[in-house]
């Protein structure tokens, strides 16, 4: 049987480096896919994807094995993704990236042109709030439990099962004035 | 129950995190509450939407990168280990021979120099040579799957640098020797069919190699390609793909450059 995540994790702990290049590719396009959605761009999300298993070796004393890897290897990818924002948009406070926006902004006409449904979903999700979007995220390409978001995040499980659901909510709404755009 | 008891649980319904009891619990109440029954019936079908998302393919830089980092990291503990428990030795020789007798520090001192500019050959060859060669065996097999991991991808551009990733393996395994022949015989690309005959030129002492690439001249179609081999089997002198050779020529439907090719090929050979 192929070795858990957890037993890799734990051979890389012991000097067995090599042993990460397993875990890179079963997990490299989850991340990539992670940043993707939360940057927008592909270049900064492939380096960032590179940065998370530099930490992971940096760090690999760090792991604790009671936990599942990929909610360490998130937590990781969390703090180098808001070390990303603090390199590429020092003025603007950390806090304010993953506050609501006031409002939604209003959808261009110009862009609603006709899109596949992917591209719609693509589309709803970049005008989602960037916490809500990266919860989603976390479900979509790693399929972590909500009690494991609730430790990737650092908050009550609860209050990921109400974010899940505002996020689901927005999200619906922004896919429905998306696609009313262009139908008419 | 009320309606927002019931609601916090639709995240659970959703991610199919709830018991049997609850999910019953749940159905019951929007069997009869149209508004609850409504938001449910929203939330999944944006839930299921999230699948239409494609799980998009970084650039093979990515691995690229991934790998090189791995290795140089490597390469730099296995420094660090073998430079401490060197620099170990040395300390404990050292307040060894201190303790026992003061004046032979002096003498100490030098031949601890001389040892300091030694210690960039010792460390590399010497007792470590076992730690090493099970090191490179391990980068070798990294390169293998690595290489084997890029043959696989729709790429043309990332099967080319996995044929040329196979080049930087000491001795490639069955696996790897496999893949470069299963490249060659039927890879859609002729640029990747090309840099496997090279290659699987390196490797052509490998047991079985030799074999493989004379049984592939009847399944190549370009040019390039079967001009490619011929040169090889000629250059290996493999006596054995004479008979190949021939059938090739009496094949017809045969390029005129390539017939010449074989022809003279067949005539180095015999």
């Amino acid at each position: 049987m192929a070795p858990t995540d957890n037993e890799l994790m734990e051979a890389v702990k012991d000097g067995r480096v090599e042993k990460l290049a397993v875990l890179f590719e079963r997990h490299h396009v989850a991340l990539f896919n992670f940043f993707l959605r939360l940057t927008g761009d592909r270049a900064a999300s492939e380096d960032l994807v590179q940065d998370v298993f530099m930490r992971i070796l940096k760090y690999r004393a760090g792991f604790q094995s009671e936990g599942r890897f990929a909610v360490w290897m998130f937590q990781i990818a969390r703090n180098a993704h808001v070390d990303h924002l603090r390199k590429r948009k020092p003025v603007v406070a950390l806090d304010d990236q993953f506050e609501e926006p006031p409002s939604p902004e209003p959808l261009p006409e110009a862009r609603l042109e006709a899109q596949s449904e992917a591209d719609l979903v693509r589309r709803a999700l970049d005008h989602l709030a960037p916490r809500k979007r990266e919860i989603l995220m976390l479900f979509r390409f790693e399929g972590l439990k909500l009690r494991e978001i609730a430790d990737v995040l650092g908050v009550q499980v609860g209050t990921v099962k109400v974010q899940v659901h505002r996020a689901l909510k927005d999200l619906g709404r922004i896919y429905g004035e998306l696609q009313g755009g262009k139908v008419s | 129950m009320t309606c927002n008891r019931i609601q916090e649980r639709f995240a659970d319904l959703l991610t199919d995190e709830l018991d049997e009891a609850a999910r019953r619990e749940v159905q019951d109440h929007i069997a009869a509450c149209a508004a609850c029954r409504t938001e449910l019936e929203e939330l999944t079908a944006t839930w299921a939407r999230l699948d239409l998302l494609p799980a998009e393919q970084p650039s093979g830089r990515v691995r690229a990168g991934f790998y090189e980092m791995l290795e140089r990291y490597k390469d730099g503990l296995e420094r660090q280990t073998t430079a401490r428990r060197f620099a170990d030795r040395v300390a404990a020789w050292w307040e060894r021979a201190w303790l026992r007798k003061p004046a032979f520090a002096a003498a100490a001192a030098a031949v601890l120099l001389v040892a300091g500019i030694g210690a960039g050959y010792g460390i590399r060859g010497g007792s470590g040579g076992r730690e090493v060669a099970a090191l490179r065996d391990e980068v070798r097999d990294m390169r293998q799957t690595v290489a084997l991991s890029l043959l696989s991808q729709p790429s043309a551009v990332e099967r080319l640098q996995g044929v040329s990733y196979t080049q930087q393996v000491d001795r490639p395994d069955n696996r790897t020797l496999s893949a470069l022949v299963e490249t060659l015989n039927s890879d859609p690309n002729v640029n990747v069919r090309l840099a496997a005959v090279d290659a699987l030129y390196l490797f052509r002492d490998a047991p079985g190699v030799k074999e493989s690439l004379t049984a592939s001249l009847a399944l190549q179609q370009a040019p390039l390609v079967q001009v490619a081999l011929i040169d090889l089997l000629v250059e290996v002198r493999e006596s054995r793909a004479a008979e190949a050779l021939k059938a090739l020529i009496a094949g017809g439907k045969l390029d005129p450059a390539v017939k010449e090719r074989a022809e003279q090929g067949l005539k180095e050979l015999i």
